[in-house]
């Protein structure tokens, strides 16, 4: 017995979406708040791997973007920043309406998105190159580029001011 | 491959109510940012996931890619902000 395409995509989407869940239930229960920073990694990777099966054609490109800035510089700076800290152990308020109002408010956002989206159309898959999407980024998006590499070296600037301690 | 769409939609949901739920209990400054983090996530499968939905499979990645680095830049920032609250409270915990 073969497994097609379709059959292999739900089953990555099955055991990452498992992961991506666990991971986020982890960061909230996790008493060290440094492990809640590694498990944001594996929530971040899990991530990555369910927007690339959406479309792997499409959004396989945008994955290894998300793992290498978001993971890799992200949770990074967040795991390591955090050895500055002593008391790193957090604890939780009990506070019991909270959930059942959140998940009202979830059920009635999936309800309301559900209904929105019901009279879409299948799309067509057409895969991006790497090419194109430099292209678009320099010409028809050069300015929120330019803001985006200003933000980041002023980051950059920011983080060895912090490294640097006085 | 609109049934997946779905599928990563409702996850979403769910993760976004997992943020939600974090940032209204934690008392630790650290952990209602990894809590704004998980949201993060799931708003940008929302987004990829609606797109497959509707057809319009090559505008998010631009945006996403956007979304992440001023993500990066903002964690940077909280994170500058948190290293001030600590050193003036001497604790992580929120009133």
């Amino acid at each position: 017995m073969f497994l097609t395409s379709d059959i292999l995509q739900v089953v990555i989407f099955g055991i990452f979406s498992i992961v991506s869940i666990i991971s986020a239930i982890f960061i909230l229960n996790s008493k060290n708040v440094f492990y809640s920073a590694v498990a944001l990694a594996f929530l971040g990777i899990s991530i990555a791997v369910l927007i690339a099966d959406l479309a792997p054609a499409s959004y396989s490109i945008y994955s290894a973007f998300h793992i290498l800035l978001y993971v890799g510089a992200t949770v990074v700076f967040l795991s390591v920043s955090m050895v500055i800290f002593k008391d790193l152990y957090a604890k939780q308020e009990q506070v019991t309406p909270s959930g059942i109002a959140v998940a009202v408010s979830a059920v009635v956002l999936f309800l309301s998105v559900i209904l929105g989206l019901s009279s879409s159309s299948s799309p067509e898959i057409s895969p991006v190159s790497l090419q194109q999407l430099a292209d678009d980024l320099l010409s028809g998006f050069w300015f929120p580029a330019v803001v985006l590499v200003i933000a980041l070296l002023t980051t950059l600037i920011e983080a060895i001011t912090l490294a640097r301690r006085d | 491959m609109i049934l997946i769409g779905y599928m990563s939609l409702s996850l979403s949901i769910v993760l976004v109510a997992v943020g939600l739920y974090g940032i209204i209990v934690s008392k630790n400054v650290i952990r209602v940012l990894l809590s704004s983090e998980i949201i993060l996530n799931a708003s940008l499968l929302f987004l990829f996931s609606v797109s497959l939905i509707v057809g319009l499979l090559y505008k998010p990645i631009i945006f996403s890619i956007f979304a992440i680095g001023m993500a990066l830049t903002e964690v940077v920032v909280a994170f500058a902000a948190i290293i001030l609250y600590y050193r003036q409270k001497g604790s992580l915990e929120v009133d």
